[in-house]
């Protein structure tokens, strides 16, 4: 079992998403997170385990090497791709309820910005920390904010805005939603941002990195 | 010996001493807008509107340059336009047959497409098919690009020529290969086809580089002193310094030497973090590096930089636009410039500008106080 554990975590570690993959070239012509997931499952190793033992660490492990600039975003993107195959196994899994997600994250690009770059990211970071991420899209209104956190009660929400404009249509809905939901945990990010501006609109995080919004969130479960 | 504003900008860029550091900050279309309040879709659009807005800019901020960051607007801009409705105070919405465009004095205009097309997939695109020999448009910003008119690619400059007789430093601006690869693709797919498709990216990324070169070598032709090639998204935040060599600098390297035979300088722009490719960048053979943001946006030390590349490139920068301008209080933003233009001082070539462009809500008090201090502080 420890077997498959370690060879699911490097594939995904590594961004080898099967076996047709070139990449990495070391591992040119071995099983990828697909067949190794699927083998893993037939061969009884516990579902679970290959989430919280090999997938989730993983993406972590992927994560943080991103956050301090020694793995950039092609490799981080090969990695989500390989997350992403692997999961497709235990989706049998979540939907008998035998797995369930950490939580509900709410992620959009704040009204008048039409950059997913960073949103992107963002989403797959954490759909690969083992919570469900609900994309808005870009050019997200405050409404759309506010009807998703209500119907998703307890979710974190996440605004990205990548230019100095928009910045203040992100304090505006952090403002609306406020209003409307005083308690509502809400992550912010995007380039031009820092923590000052964070507090001053009243987000409870600025998050300069995937790593960071994800580490706010294992505090949030 | 007092110099002119174009003399001041060609010393720095020579690597020579001027009489004080030059002041050329590049302004965000928001920026313009912000401060000029034209008819936001006019001034997009407008080659001469375009112009006259650059050209009053730089002799209300006693800036000693022009960048002229678009290119190729065509007269009959309105041919193609259904309608155009003033909906506010600056804003304008402009239905075509495909899309609407919605502009307004916050920003770039945000385009929203009628059915938004699937960008092509990797192996389905045929450079010599899919890639012009002329390069007939700039990829602004995400979905918005700017067309290029054929019959009018730089008649910008000729307007600008016009409205300044020569007083200013005139630059130019292209974008990187690398830009029109990731544009082509979609960012995402564009990034991860380095890793999976790493011949074919090249490939495209050689074609592009084709059409890139004869149109910079073009636009030397006109009277301007320089050419920027922006390149956004070849810094740390997005790729390796491996592949910032593999697949931004040498295409770089052909447009820069390209520029150089025609007698101009060339600079690159890369925005955020740079820190760990100063070197690769030099190795570019431009004349110059722009931007450098400092922590947070980026980080780049100015003085540390200097003394990596500051024998053989002029450096332009590197005032943080959001953070010193739009948002701290007049004493620190007026510590934050003194202490970049005494860094700057110390060095062979420098310029003292915004890192990236100026943010569209930073004020002309902002501005006005960057020539006071160049003036009392700036000089030699």
């Amino acid at each position: 079992m420890e077997n498959f554990i370690d060879k699911i975590s490097l594939c995904i570690e590594r961004g080898k998403i099967n076996l047709e993959s070139p990449y990495p070239p070391d591992l040119k012509g071995e099983p990828g997170a697909d067949e190794l997931t699927r083998d893993a499952l037939l061969s009884g190793v516990p579902a679970g385990d290959i989430l919280t033992k090999a997938m989730i660490p993983a993406m972590g492990i992927v994560g943080e090497l991103f956050r301090e600039k020694k793995l950039f975003v092609p490799q981080v993107l090969m990695s989500a791709k390989a997350m992403n195959l692997a999961m497709k196994h235990l989706k049998p899994y979540f939907t008998s309820g035998e797995l369930t997600k950490k939580g509900v994250f709410i992620i959009g690009t704040v009204s008048g910005d039409l950059h997913d770059i960073g949103k992107n990211l963002v989403s797959m970071m954490i759909e690969g920390s083992g919570w469900r991420v609900i994309d808005l899209g870009v050019d997200v209104k405050s409404d759309s904010f506010i009807n998703a956190a209500k119907e998703n009660p307890g979710s974190v929400l996440g605004m990205s805005a990548l230019l100095t404009t928009t910045m203040e249509s992100m304090e505006r809905s952090v403002k609306d939603i406020r209003d409307k939901l005083p308690h509502q945990k809400i992550i912010v990010g995007g380039a031009p941002l820092n923590s000052d501006f964070a507090s001053r609109i009243g987000a409870n995080l600025y998050a300069p990195n995937p790593q960071s919004a994800i580490e706010y969130l294992t505090l949030c479960q | 010996m007092k110099m002119t504003s174009r003399e001041r900008v060609a010393e720095a860029m020579a690597l020579r001493q001027p009489d004080r550091v030059p002041l050329m900050c590049q302004f965000s279309i928001g920026a313009m807008m912000h401060q000029l309040k034209p008819s936001p879709a006019e001034f997009w659009y407008d080659g001469r509107l375009f112009a006259i807005g650059l050209t009053e800019l730089c002799e209300r901020f006693s800036f000693d340059g022009i960048l002229v960051s678009l290119h190729g607007h065509s007269p009959t801009w309105r041919d193609n336009i259904q309608s155009i409705k003033n909906v506010g105070e600056g804003e304008q919405v402009l239905i075509f047959q495909d899309r609407t465009e919605i502009h307004s004095w916050d920003d770039l205009p945000l385009v929203k497409y009628n059915i938004k097309s699937k960008k092509p997939d990797i192996d389905s695109i045929d450079p010599d098919r899919d890639i012009p020999d002329t390069i007939d448009y700039i990829p602004v910003s995400q979905d918005l690009y700017f067309k290029i008119d054929p019959n009018h690619k730089f008649d910008i400059f000729d307007y600008i020529e016009e409205l300044t007789g020569g007083r200013y430093s005139v630059h130019g601006e292209i974008t990187s290969p690398f830009d029109y690869l990731l544009d082509m693709l979609g960012y995402e797919e564009g990034l991860v086809s380095l890793i999976m498709n790493p011949d074919k990216c090249k490939v495209i990324l050689e074609r592009f580089t084709k059409g890139i070169s004869q149109l910079a070598q073009e636009m030397c032709g006109y009277n301007i002193d320089a050419i920027k090639i922006s390149s956004p998204f070849a810094g740390m935040g997005f790729i390796s310094p491996e592949h910032y060599s593999e697949f931004v600098l040498p295409y770089e390297k052909e447009i820069i030497r390209a520029i150089k035979e025609r007698g101009k300088f060339v600079y690159i722009h890369t925005c955020g973090h740079i820190d760990d490719r100063l070197e690769l960048m030099m190795e570019s053979g431009a004349s110059g590096l722009e931007c450098l943001d400092p922590p947070p946006v980026g980080n780049v030390d100015l003085a540390n930089a200097f003394t990596r590349v500051g024998e053989s490139m002029f450096i332009k920068g590197n005032i943080d636009s959001v953070n010193t301008l739009l948002y701290a209080d007049d004493e620190r933003a007026r510590q934050d410039v003194l202490k970049i233009i005494e860094e700057g001082k110390e060095g062979k070539g420098f310029i003292l500008s915004t890192a990236c462009s100026i943010a569209p809500k930073v004020t002309s008090e902002r501005l006005e106080m960057l020539s006071t201090l160049v003036k009392e502080e700036g000089s030699y």
